[in-house]
């Protein structure tokens, strides 16, 4: 067929040219992959996964379990995508899977003349000795599905988040289908919010090509009609994910393209992947499930075969995009919608030449004789079919579609009497099995072809009943009829379905009977589940890999349950199938996950010098979600020799470091004092104003939390000090200790990011400060610090319009040392100033070779699961009032003898060096560690490693002789315990005295 | 969950710190048992110490990335229903 010559509802004008499998072809706007390949004459769309037989399209919908393209080019390959779901555009690549070299001719599917090698089972029988791992990557080579795309470009859209919205509203449709927009209709007339989702770019379901008329008008009138009105008040939803747009009372917003995917704590997650890719939270009081009805296959020998398609696949390609089979065409199922689809197949240029019904006339059921009349319509559709040349074989059914690469031909035989064969050759076999529910999310209530109302009538019916209820439960019923009046709706007659199960065959056919396309599971493999002992559906799913492809079972799901039941002599409709679990459609990992990389990973942090950082070769590298200078390349040529430079030049002259990142959190009210009492050993209660001092705070349980310092700003108002990855986490425990202790009045804020924080260590620090400052810094005593107002020396003036600065006369490094808390923006001039008076900056690795000679902590050595006995700290919990995890502290094991201390280690050469992370044994042949190393760094002002570790107490006086060992990185290294603090123990240098 | 400040708010803007413990035996009011640790009788117990129940968990939990209340949630573990959300410690 030409292209531009079909009719259809999706179709548009224009032409789009794509390629698949590296040939161009052309279809029309509107089209999907599947509708255009077809209406081009292809026949193959790829291969299955295990036998590598040729496969065509089986659907029209997202249940395609043959008919997966992978689109796009390397690296930007989506695989797995139904070609009858794909909607096509100008320049699309398309590629079919699971063949090698080519569709035509796959190198694995010779592997199926060695005859049902691929049963179920086949890889945990034939592949265990000499072991799976010889057999992998040939396997690895055939199996999977498609093509995984690669590292997508920075700038591409696989990197963006999707959009976030969050929709309330009082009542959720899901599915657009005449069931779900009457419950819409009736549920907005009466002034309720309704949100409907739909998964297809159009309402309507299958009114879209069943001719059906709605209270006098056709159906898609009146549905447009329903929803329409109302639409048009809607505002569109907002790109802002804070944003909860609502919509106006008595409306009717449809999301289209939208899938309700999962439910999520208590909303619905509905995902839209076109156009802009959206994840949709809906939150809303009452839910109304029409998702409709999945056609159902029949199993027959040979039902894989391209040219076999779904009866209702076929009519959605005739209708919507103007696609018919040009071959002889077969009907086959068990109801009576066979003979209304044969006639509109013919009215749209089919070729009908046979009905297969498997339901004989004058059948003695009793669910036949129930509806007086009803054969009475079916003996008329025959003779109107008959008339025009179409066979009507009732009490018949296909045995066997015989073809080689496609179908040609089918066998039919009567279902009871005598063995009657009869060939009919045809190019085209449309089979239906009749209707089950569609997978629903498990809430709310079912309505329309979900809740079993086959026919136009009832589905109406059901949908506006169910909106009825909802408005019910909420009192909004309005007392005027004629809103609420049950819409009068004729379509199609009631399908009359009766169950079929499969069609006989000899045991050795078995192995042709398909229940799953994608994985090419069949009765036979079935029977071997059973054989094997694999008896409940759960397990032979597993065994066989029955509906665990993409399509998830949709396709052959339920049937092969039924077998499974049957096979076994079960009761069929009692089966049950194996749990659903969300999300129900496919959701691409993109979505969810895929652009969480880069920046997007996770949020980050800059201090106000990061950019002179990165200008002046700070490598600023991610330190929880801070970034953090490690050294500045003119120092060295890497990390190492760099730090070396920048820390030895600290010991000599001075430097500078940016300490912004430090959590700051100001406590203030009344009680504050006696609030910090509660949380820190040291009894900031004690502090004078202007005076600070080292704090260390505890869990409930005795573990040491975090360190800092508290500072008294006046009388009640602190500031404190956590370290850089830990301010969240001690402002979170401050507000939970607050919370508990109600009657304080206390108030908890983090001000993190109103201070840069800059350290000026060193002995020309003094200098530089006095420049600046205009008066000696050393009049501070140790801990003691300034709110400083006034001039600065080529800066500007602190205390003015903002700009604050405070000078603390602490540090990290074991010097005379400072630190200038600022504003944001005094940081930089300062920063700037401070250079000009001959201070350099260093690194985060310098930091660490300063604080290591020097024995202070950061969280290598509080790493959650130390005391404070641990560390050394028995004065000041002594000293500690009675404050949060004291009492736990007391527990017994916290004071035996072999617990780890921390300790101060170096080789006992004076040479070797030796890394954090070396377990500590007493002797060089003992198994178990009595500890391990925690922070080890070359200090060049000792000429040796010097590091700090924690050792059993009873074992690792100081003096004793321990063994380092690190087989994996290093050797063994004979070490002897010191005092923690390795370099100017007596705190000479912090006293300004060089 | 129903933040008393927020309202209905998604899930991923709390943070759980822990179950309160004795609330199913009765020990006095979650709110009061799980601070005091340091009463020493009953320290260990009100960290280590709670009784699991399949039907009612009461527990603390942060409205970290909305209003920062501290939040007493009393919900049925097994169906996840909330059944009352309080805030920790009474006024703040
Ligand atoms: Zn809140």
């Amino acid at each position: 067929m030409v292209p531009g010559v079909r009719y259809g509802t999706r179709l548009q004008d224009g032409v789009v040219r794509f390629t698949f499998d590296g040939r161009t072809y052309e279809g029309r706007q509107g089209d999907t992959a599947a509708s255009a390949l077809l209406a081009n004459g292809v026949v193959w769309f790829g291969r299955s996964v295990k036998s590598r037989r040729l496969r065509g399209v089986m659907t029209a919908g997202p249940e395609e379990p043959c008919a997966l393209l992978t689109v796009g080019e390397y690296p930007n390959v989506v695989p797995n995508v139904p070609a009858t779901e794909c909607v096509l555009h100008d320049g699309m690549v398309l590629r079919s899977q699971n063949r090698w070299p080519s569709l035509e001719f796959d190198f694995a599917s010779l592997l199926q003349w060695g005859g049902g090698l691929f049963t179920a089972g086949f890889y945990y029988k034939t592949f265990f000795l000499p072991g799976w791992r010889a057999f992998e990557p040939l396997i690895r080579r055939l199996a999977g599905l498609g093509m995984a795309p690669g590292p997508a470009a920075a700038d591409s859209a696989a990197n963006r988040p999707p959009l976030e919205e969050h929709v309330t509203c009082d009542l959720l449709v899901v599915g657009a289908g005449p069931a779900g927009l009457a419950a819409a209709r009736v549920a907005a007339r009466n002034g309720l919010q309704v949100v409907v989702v739909e998964r297809e770019p159009a309402i309507g379901g299958e009114t879209e090509f069943e001719e059906s008329v709605i209270d006098s008008q056709a159906a898609h009138h009146w549905l447009k009609a329903a929803i329409a009105s109302a639409a048009a008040r809607i505002r569109q939803g907002s790109r802002n994910p804070r944003r909860v747009p609502r919509p106006e009372p008595g409306s009717v917003r449809v999301l289209l393209q939208t899938t309700a995917v999962a439910i999520a704590s208590d909303s619905v997650v509905a995902y839209r992947e076109r156009n802009e890719p959206t994840n949709f939270r809906i939150h809303a009081r009452q839910v109304l499930n029409a998702v409709g009805a999945q056609e159902q296959p029949l199993v027959f020998v040979g039902n894989d075969l391209p040219g076999v398609q779904m009866l209702g696949g076929a009519e959605r390609f005739a209708a919507l995009y103007g696609w018919v089979p040009k071959e002889p065409v077969v009907l086959f199922g068990n109801h009576d919608r066979l003979y209304a689809s044969a006639l509109r197949l013919r009215g749209q240029g089919a070729r009908v030449v046979a009905i297969v019904d498997t339901r004989p006339f004058n059948a003695n059921s009793d669910h036949l004789r129930d509806e007086a009349g009803a054969d009475e319509w079916r003996r008329a559709a025959c003779s109107l079919l008959q008339a025009v040349g179409v066979e009507c074989l009732t009490g018949s059914t296909v045995r066997v579609a015989c073809g080689g690469r496609r179908l040609r031909s089918v066998e039919v035989v009567a279902i009871a009497g005598t063995a009657d064969t009869r060939e009919i050759r045809c190019g085209s076999l449309l089979m239906s099995g009749g209707w089950l529910p569609r997978r629903a999310l498990p809430v709310g209530t079912i309505v329309g072809a979900a809740a079993g109302c086959l026919d136009l009538a009832a589905a109406v019916a059901s949908g506006h009943a169910g909106g009825v209820a909802v408005l019910q439960q909420t009192g909004l019923l309005a007392a005027v009829a004629e809103i609420s009046a049950t819409p009068l709706a004729t379509g199609d007659p009631s399908p009359r379905v009766e169950p079929y199960l499969r069609s006989p065959c000899a045991t050795h056919e078995e192995k042709r009977q398909y229940l799953d396309l994608q994985n090419d599971v069949t009765v036979a493999d079935l029977r071997v589940a059973i054989a094997e002992g694999f008896t409940h559906i759960e397990h032979a799913k597993r065994y066989t890999t029955l509906g665990i492809g993409t399509d998830q079972g949709r396709w052959g799901g339920h049937v092969g349950a039924a077998i499974l039941a049957d096979l076994q002599g079960l009761p069929s409709a009692t089966a049950s199938t194996s749990k659903d679990r969300p999300p129900l459609a496919s959701v691409s990992l993109q979505a969810i996950a895929g652009w969480r990389v880069g920046d997007s990973f996770r949020l980050v942090r800059r201090t106000p010098l990061h950019d002179w950082h990165v200008a002046h070769g700070g490598n600023p590298e991610p330190m929880g979600l801070w970034f953090r200078p490690r050294f500045y390349a003119a120092n060295g040529k890497d990390a190492a020799s760099a730090a070396m430079v920048e820390a030895g030049r600290v010991r000599q002259i001075g430097g500078i470091a940016d300490c912004s990142t430090l959590g700051k959190l100001e406590i203030a009210g009344p009680d504050a004092a006696a609030f910090l009492d509660e949380v820190y050993l040291s009894r900031p209660s004690t502090l004078a104003v202007g005076r600070s001092r080292y704090a260390v705070q505890l869990r409930e349980d005795g573990i040491v939390l975090d360190d800092g310092l508290v500072l008294r700003l006046a009388e009640d108002r602190f500031l404190a000090t956590t370290s850089s990855g830990h301010g969240l986490h001690v402002l979170s425990h401050l507000e939970h200790h607050r919370a508990h202790r109600a009657s304080l009045r206390v108030s908890v804020a983090d001000v993190t990011d109103c201070w840069a924080v800059i350290a000026v260590a060193g002995r020309a620090s003094a200098d530089a400060l006095r420049t600046l400052l205009g008066r000696d810094p050393q009049e501070l005593s140790p801990m003691a610090f300034w709110d400083w107002s006034g001039p600065l020396q080529g800066v500007g003036v602190a205390g003015q319009g903002g700009q604050r600065l405070r000078v603390l006369r602490a540090g990290f490094s074991g010097e005379l040392s400072f630190e200038l808390h600022c504003s944001p923006a005094l940081a930089l001039p300062l920063w700037e100033a401070l250079q000009v008076g001959g201070l350099e900056p260093y690194g985060l690795d310098a930091l660490d070779i300063l604080r290591v000679e020097k024995g202070y902590l950061t969280t290598s050595e509080i790493t959650g699961q130390v005391t404070p006995l641990d560390l050394g700290m028995e004065a000041m919990v002594a000293k500690a009032g009675p404050s949060l995890g004291l009492k736990l502290l007391q527990r017994p094991a916290f004071h035996e003898p072999q617990r780890p201390r921390l300790v101060g280690l170096r080789a006992v050469d004076g040479r070797s060096s030796f890394l954090a992370g070396a377990q500590l044994t007493v002797g060089p042949k003992d198994r178990v560690p009595m500890g391990y190393v925690t922070s080890s760094v070359f200090s060049a002002q000792l000429g040796e490693t010097v590091a700090l570790a924690f050792a059993a107490r009873d074992v690792a006086p100081l003096g004793a002789r321990l063994c380092a060992r690190d087989p994996l990185r290093g050797r063994d290294v004979q070490v002897r315990v010191v005092a923690p603090v390795h370099f100017d123990p007596a705190g000479e240098r912090l006293r300004g005295r060089y | 969950m129903a933040c008393p400040f927020c309202g209905l708010r998604p899930l991923e803007e709390f943070l759980f710190r822990k179950t309160v413990p004795n609330v199913v035996t009765g020990s006095g009011n979650g709110a009061a048992a799980g601070t005091d640790v340091t009463d020493s009788a009953s320290a260990y117990a009100q960290v280590y110490l709670r009784v699991d129940s399949a039907e009612r968990s009461v527990e603390e939990w942060q409205h970290v990335a909305g209003c920062r209340a501290w939040l007493l949630v009393d919900r049925n573990p097994s169906t996840g229903v909330v059944r009352s959300v309080a805030l920790l410690g009474g006024t703040q």
